[in-house]
């Protein structure tokens, strides 16, 4: 039961943060990067453990994608179906630097009633 | 659901598949496109192991398929709803009938009545040539590949009509194409593309665009000519009044029926005014017609949901049997 409730937690947490961590990653490179990549890095930069599951960065992907905050182009692969490159846009930075201030003042709000929390 | 995890790519998409049943036939294509995407890649990126031994670790890393499966249908609700650009609510119904003109959906779905005429005969020349060909050379060795042939690039053509239509009308159509399981065989697989609805009720929508492309081009151009000339009469009226240019010697209401309205004054910006009705109804009709041609596309060129879950269930049985 405590496994569910962490699991329903650490979901509703990741619903916009996802996005967050994918634009910030795309904008941090110069490369154009593929779905498959962008997850191995993501758990690279966590000790090989991803917080969320990897296969919820696609649709993520994809929406980003939609909404011109990304570019992408398709490139054949031998591996499996073509791959989906991405590459931020100009639009997507811009949004990336206003979500980046509404998660710090976020974070700083969450911060301020837990850390003050007295430890028993 | 509780079932077995899955030990195979194949067997992997089959259960996302199933769990996505009832979702968007659009949405269900590009989940299994990814996922098949990353499947691939992981299992390429560990030569040393064995397919089985990758798929067990995947539901901690890439999730298992009812988590991939919600993820998907969240998404896609959570972001259409974020990046929708906020629609003014017209606060009456003068506003709500003139409002369709901020409406970039309405002319974007005028424009394509205009080209669907282009595409239609496009599709039409593409469906009946190949037809009538796969026909005339199906007594030769060559028909069968021809015939398959024809049919694989319908498909490509209906993913970019696809594409078209969202571009066009903002309904949902599939971003990546049908997922083909590589497992069966070569004569498995044609079987299966011809016992697909799909296959024919995309040779039959490309016949139809004629037709229906002719109707829609016939409806905008009229529809803009008319409206048009008659917003533009006013204006000529008043610039010819004020000496422009000489409109002496022509007649511009001659017999014009009923006389009681043409010879007074009030016929110019009568008629201007029906101008600009008749242009608002048309961009209307155009939004709707865009609407209901979307919803008529996807049910001939995507796959319904519920055959291919009955087809996955069927294989399923078939898998377990062996």
């Amino acid at each position: 039961m405590d496994d569910s409730n962490e699991r329903k937690f650490q979901k509703e947490l990741n619903g916009g943060l996802v996005g967050l961590v994918l634009l910030a990653v795309l904008a941090k490179t110069d490369e154009d990067l593929y779905g498959y990549e962008i997850a191995k890095r993501l758990a690279n930069a966590n000790d090989g453990t991803s917080i969320f599951k990897e296969g919820t960065i696609y649709p993520v992907l994809r929406a980003l994608s939609a909404g011109s905050l990304l570019t992408s182009r398709i490139v054949p692969s031998y591996s499996g179906p073509p791959r989906r490159y991405y590459r931020i846009t100009e639009q997507g930075r811009s949004v990336l630097a206003e979500w980046k201030l509404i998660w710090a003042s976020t974070r700083d709000f969450v911060d301020r009633f837990i850390e003050t929390e007295p430890s028993t | 659901m509780n079932r077995s995890a899955p030990r195979s790519i194949d067997q992997y998409l089959k259960q996302l598949r199933e769990e996505l049943a009832g979702a968007d036939s659009a949405l269900i294509q590009d989940a299994l496109y990814d996922s098949e995407e990353y499947l691939r890649a992981e299992v390429a990126a560990h030569p040393d192991k064995s397919e089985s031994d990758v798929l067990e670790l995947i539901a901690s890393t890439y999730g298992a398929p009812d988590e991939v499966a919600d993820a998907y249908r969240d998404t896609e609700v959570k972001v259409k709803a974020a990046m929708a650009t906020p629609r003014k609510v017209p606060n009456s119904k003068l506003g709500a009938f003139f409002g369709v003109f901020l409406d970039p959906r309405a002319y974007t779905s005028l424009f394509f009545m205009l080209l669907c005429l282009a595409t239609g005969i496009i599709y039409f020349v593409f469906a009946v040539v190949g037809i009538s060909l796969s026909a005339g050379l199906a007594v030769l060795i060559v028909g069968v590949p021809f015939f398959l042939m024809f049919v694989a690039i319908g498909r490509v053509v209906s993913l970019a009509e696809g594409r078209l239509i969202e571009a066009m009308t903002g309904v949902r159509m599939p971003r990546r194409p049908v997922y083909q399981e590589s497992a069966l065989g070569f004569w498995a697989r044609i079987g299966e593309m011809l016992r697909d609805r799909r296959t024919w009720t995309t040779i039959a929508y490309f016949i139809l665009m004629l037709p229906i492309g002719i109707t829609y081009f016939v409806i905008a151009l009229v529809g803009l000519c008319v409206s048009l000339a008659f917003i533009a009469l006013p204006i000529t009226a008043v610039c010819a009044q004020a000496g422009w240019f000489g409109l002496s010697g022509v007649e511009v209401f001659s017999n014009a029926q009923p006389e009681w309205l043409f010879e007074s004054g009030f016929a110019i910006p009568i008629l201007g005014v029906a101008g600009v009705l008749l242009l608002t109804s048309l961009m209307h009709l155009a939004r709707g017609v865009g609407k209901l041609h979307a919803m008529f596309a996807k049910s001939m060129l995507v796959a319904r949901a519920a055959p291919a879950t009955a087809h996955v269930a069927a294989s399923g049985a078939a898998l377990a049997a062996q």
